[in-house]
């Protein structure tokens, strides 16, 4: 199924990062084929953030390379999207929800140019897309969480991009939200895009994403789903610390078993 | 006090003018006509035998003052409250005019009361702009000072007939102008009135803070944890606030408004780079305020330049030193790890 | 250079602080200097005032981005900061030379800036520490070199006091220039730069992946501030030009929601702060322009928190309130409604009345807080009352009002029993509170979703749409758009 000639749409090379002179990603090696749907999970502190946003170059990263579809970052900006967490924005700013999503578009318009006709429609149509069109001149603190995080996916909608690093962005939504989003995003997967998701809910990975990532400061595991979500190496990335893990490893354990559940 | 302070302020700008005229436009000196010569005799020996009188003093004088905020300036770093600082060392000149608008006097008294008022006025006021509308703490302090200050400026102006303060003399204090002759003998020992009030004004700061230590370090490092066990960490709050007033109002005429703030954070950020233990850090600050201190008066000698500005230019001297030898020491750690 | 040495004449002239005010006033009563002003014949008057409005266009306009991206304190370091820059220029040109001074006082800004950002990165000191640090240091070190240059034969006292206090008065021609090409470079670079600086402030890393060169906006953003700083300064002084920044743009954050109206409010603000201070310090005797301005900013500032539309304090409680006593009406036509319910009458006429003891009998209060009630409901329209006062009527919009209520109430009080599985014994004071704030859309699908019930959860009937529609002519407007 995948073309062993396209090069991954996002590789790693023994990439390390630091925060005050403590080490929070040693040496990590990572690669996503195009067209996955990807979680990252790993327990908190892992270094999960710290990877997408060393990868996006928002980090200075120690050692090591990042490539996007075989080319550094530069080359390619416009085939690779961010999803910043929800936290990181300050909601009260006095900008409406329309003026997000154009945000979106200004990858495209080049420096100094300011958003055109055509520009607006790309971005109606992403909102139309999340449900969220009727909020287009709502200002942005008068949203929900949910209702926040479908902006931030129009936004990236609008941004039209190959590839999307989205940081948590399950973290505090409802569970319509929640459902309507990873619909839309295996709905991208279906167009032959590419993402790879901070996840932390390890009762849902399983079934969201067709590839995970278990990072603890070193990528402890990554592949299809099937062969890495199981409980040795579940174990082996939390440490056994989490009580979830005991939940969700004796289901991992049934599915290895072969039981149907 | 404060008076006297523009009283100094003014001879100077008069004794300056005769200068200007006679060399207004032509303009010859160089920069290396900045740096005085450095003078063994009069920068260094002088000050500790013939003229200890003096500058013994106000050695002693800029010890007091930079002890006593730096104290309080550990626990302003802590709360990260260092802007608040600057905030009340500005706003406290309307409550100084309107203290001597109202008792008449500019005694220690109705100033210490003034200034108390418009320190805590000023917490208040950051606070309700704060939590009663979408505007960020940031701009919540920056209103407020600024709004309170031009007030002051502001009621100065009005009453200038009346009130013998001058702004400029509450932003740029100066050792030098402090009135040194007024004399007053305590214990038998004769020694200038100024010194004796900022004694006991960190005396009390000292006292305070060695008495509260569990009660400020516990409210600053977790305030539920503390008002969990019945401290009232509001109440802390206010005080920490009405102490900072007093001090602020007792450093003015050493060393002015805006030079108070590095008083306030130069110590407690130098200690905070050498150390991470918060006793430890008291003694450092206190240790970077005699240095600071002995350094700047040397230093404003040797210039001829604002004492008080001395001091704050050693004090910063120190703390890059300080932040040096954390940086190497930082590298120093790394190298250890990275081997191992 | 010129203004320097300007400043320290007049400065030396006239004594100290007082010498800010613009007006040269005599024996003028104050009308006859209001006429003075706003005849604009005077030169030093015009350029006063020019020089005020453009530091308060200049101000307002950058101090949206500093207050917006919680900045507000960088333009109090930054003032401070520049200081030393000023006197080495001073003393590197050796002439007249205002640019040199300008440069200093960039290079020192700049380097405050990167000293910041230096601590930050190396120290564990924390972001107010490094401002309050960085501001104090900078400036004992600009004071010092100051008693320097004092000490040169050269060195005339270098405008220290204009920095201090600021001189609208003293402004000549040149200065007015440069403020006047500062601002028209904000002007310029803010109109251009708008969404590139929009998505600096929004989120900087997001701005970053996009490709923007979000160090180099923020360098512009910085630098063209500092510019305006330290313009500004000679009008309003060191303290309170960054009043001047954050006063204004704290107003507009009040009063508007958007960015680009952010923007010219602020501008427009600041302005009329600079206008009015000049004003009045050109009408008073012995008034400084920059506290003058600064204060008249304050008000405005004191104003918009206050009675702002949207955001303000007393215009939330007075909505709070208004909400309070809406609820408490309908309250009392729902107890109506329940009382005219238990006599068998709910819906049969609108002529059966409730005397006022079986009101205070189903609100459980004294019949003299119930006649307060009442007299409420009367005033609003929604009930009369028979000629004795004792006997309460619904007026057909009451009535329909009432219904609107109860069917409120009823159907979430199912939909908690139901949805929320609480105990029909829970859901009274549950539904107290939302039932006043449901809105028609939210009811329609609740009763679409309960599968249109017909008793609530204790048996009594829920109206039907029908039911209220029925009675009386009053149109809804959203939900219960009475007030």
């Amino acid at each position: 199924m995948t073309n062993n000639e396209m090069p991954p749409a996002l590789e790693l090379h023994d990439v390390s990062v630091s925060y005050h002179k403590k080490p929070v990603l040693y040496g990590v090696d990572m690669a996503l084929p195009a067209g996955s749907l990807a979680g990252l999970i790993g327990p908190n502190g892992a270094g999960k953030s710290t990877l997408i946003k060393a990868a996006m170059g928002l980090l200075p990263v120690h050692s090591g390379w990042v490539k996007f579809f075989g080319e550094p970052l530069e080359g390619v900006r416009k085939r690779v999207g961010y999803v910043p967490q929800r936290e990181e924005v300050d909601w009260d700013f006095p900008v409406s929800v329309m003026d997000v999503v154009l945000m979106g578009r200004y990858g495209h318009l080049g420096w100094l140019r300011r958003p055109g006709k055509a520009d607006r429609r790309v971005a109606e149509e992403s909102l139309e897309k999340v449900g969220m069109l009727p909020f287009r001149d709502r200002q942005i603190s008068n949203l929900s969480g949910g209702q926040q995080q479908r902006v931030f996916l129009a936004r990236a909608l609008a941004q039209d991009s190959d590839l999307y690093l989205m940081d948590e962005p399950f973290a505090g939504v409802d569970a319509a939200t929640e459902k309507a989003i990873i619909t839309l995003l295996k709905e991208w997967r279906e167009k032959g895009k590419t993402i790879l998701v901070v996840h932390h809910d390890l009762t849902t990975a399983r079934d969201y994403y067709d590839r995970l990532v278990l990072l603890n400061m070193r990528v402890v595991a990554s592949g299809p789903t099937a062969d890495v979500f199981t409980m040795e190496l579940l174990q082996k990335t939390y440490g056994g610390r989490l009580t979830i893990l005991s939940d969700v490893a004796a289901e991992a354990q049934r599915a290895e078993d072969g039981v149907k559940i | 006090m404060m008076a006297l302070c523009g009283l100094g302020v003014l001879g100077q700008a008069v004794g300056l003018n005769g200068r200007l005229a006679a060399t207004e436009a032509v303009v010859t000196g160089g920069m290396l006509d900045l740096i005085p010569a450095f003078d063994w005799q009069k920068v260094v020996v002088a000050p500790w035998t013939v003229d200890i009188g003096l500058y013994g003093w106000m050695m002693l004088m800029a010890f007091l003052v930079t002890t006593a905020c730096g104290l309080i300036g550990n626990y302003l770093l802590l709360r990260r409250l260092a802007l608040v600082g600057d905030a009340i060392s500005h706003s406290v000149l309307p409550g100084l005019v309107a203290g001597f608008l109202i008792f008449g006097s500019l005694g220690i008294g109705p100033m210490l009361v003034g200034a108390v008022l418009a320190g805590v006025l000023t917490t208040v006021l950051i606070e309700l702009i704060h939590s009663h509308s979408r505007v960020k703490a940031d701009a919540a302090i920056g209103i407020t000072f600024c709004s309170l200050f031009a007030l002051g400026v502001l009621l100065i102006n009005v009453y200038a007939g009346q009130v013998h303060l001058d702004a400029e003399c509450v932003l740029y204090g100066e050792l030098s102008h402090v009135p040194w002759a007024e004399q007053v003998t305590v214990l038998g020992v004769s020694m200038p009135l100024p010194v004796l009030v900022m004694g006991v004004a960190t005396g009390i700061v000292a006292l305070l803070t060695g008495l509260f230590y569990k009660e400020l370090l516990i409210s600053s490092f977790d305030a539920g944890l503390a008002a969990a066990f019945g401290f009232r960490p509001r109440v802390i709050h206010y005080t920490l606030m009405a102490m900072l007033s007093l001090v602020v109002v007792a450093a003015f005429e050493s060393v002015g408004a805006i030079l108070v703030i590095a008083m306030l954070i130069l110590p407690g950020a130098t200690a905070q780079l050498l150390s991470t233990r918060l006793p430890v850090c008291f003694g450092l600050s206190v240790a970077h305020a005699a240095l600071s201190s002995v350094l700047g008066v040397h230093l404003g000698l040797w210039l001829g330049c604002s004492l008080a500005a001395a001091v704050v230019v050693a004090g910063t001297g120190l703390f890059g030193l300080a932040w040096g030898v954390s940086l190497m020491g930082r590298r120093r750690v790394e190298i250890e790890s990275g081997s191992a | 250079m010129r203004f320097l040495i300007l400043i320290a004449l007049l400065l030396l002239t006239e004594g100290s602080a007082n010498a800010s005010r613009i007006g040269d006033v005599g024996e003028v009563d104050a009308w006859g200097q209001a006429v003075r002003f706003f005849s604009f014949q005077d030169a030093s008057l015009r350029l006063a005032l020019a020089g005020a409005l453009l530091v308060g266009l200049n101000c307002g306009l950058l101090g949206g981005y500093v207050v917006v991206r919680r900045m507000a304190l960088v333009g109090d370091m930054l003032s401070h900061a520049v200081l030393p820059g000023i006197v080495l220029g001073f003393l590197w040109a050796q002439t007249k030379d205002p640019v040199a001074i300008l440069i200093g006082a960039l290079l020192a800004g700049a380097a405050a800036t990167g000293v910041s950002s230096l601590l930050a990165r190396t120290t564990r000191l924390k972001p107010d520490a490094i401002q309050g640090l960085v501001l104090a240091s900078f400036y004992g070190v600009g004071i010092c070199l100051l008693g320097l240059v004092q000490n040169l034969p050269t060195g005339a006292k270098s405008g220290l006091d204009k920095f201090l206090f600021g001189q609208a008065a003293g402004l000549s021609g040149n200065d007015v220039m440069m403020m006047a090409v500062a601002t028209g470079l904000s002007l310029v670079l803010v109109g251009w730069l708008y969404h590139d600086l929009l998505a600096l402030s929004f989120h900087r890393g997001f701005g970053q992946t996009l490709g923007l060169k979000m160090g180099l906006l923020h360098g512009v953003i910085m630098l063209l501030t500092a510019f305006a700083i330290i313009v500004a300064m000679q009008a309003v002084g060191v303290v309170l030009v960054s009043a001047m920044l954050i006063i204004p743009a704290a107003t507009a954050y009040l009063l508007t929601d958007r960015m680009h109206r952010l923007l010219g409010l602020s501008a427009v603000l600041g302005m009329a702060a600079a206008g009015v201070g000049a004003f009045g310090s050109f009408l008073g005797n012995n008034l400084p322009t920059g506290p003058l301005m600064v204060l008249a900013g304050a008000l405005f500032f004191a104003a918009a928190f206050l009675f702002s539309p949207r955001h303000g304090w007393v215009t939330r409680v007075l909505r709070q309130r208004r909400r309070r006593a809406r609820a408490e009406r309908e309250n009392t036509l729902k107890a109506m409604h329940r009382v005219l319910e238990d006599h068998g009458l709910a819906g049969v006429s609108v002529r059966e009345g409730v005397t006022l003891a079986e009101l205070s009998a189903q609100r459980r209060e004294s019949v003299g807080e119930s006649g307060e009630r009442v007299r409420d409901l009367v005033r609003a329209g929604l009930a009369t009352v028979s000629q004795d006062g004792h006997i309460l009527f619904f007026t057909p919009a009451g009535e329909q009002r009432a219904r609107a209520i109860v069917r409120n109430h009823r159907l979430w009080e199912l939909y908690l029993t139901h949805a929320a599985s609480f105990s029909p014994d829970h859901v009274h004071d549950q539904a107290e509170e939302i039932e006043h704030v449901l809105g028609e859309e939210t009811v329609r699908q609740l009763s679409r979703r309960l599968d249109f019930p017909e008793v609530d959860p204790h048996g009594r009937p829920i109206p039907t749409v029908d039911a209220i529609h029925g009675v009386g002519a009053a149109t809804e407007k959203g939900g219960l758009g009475y007030q």
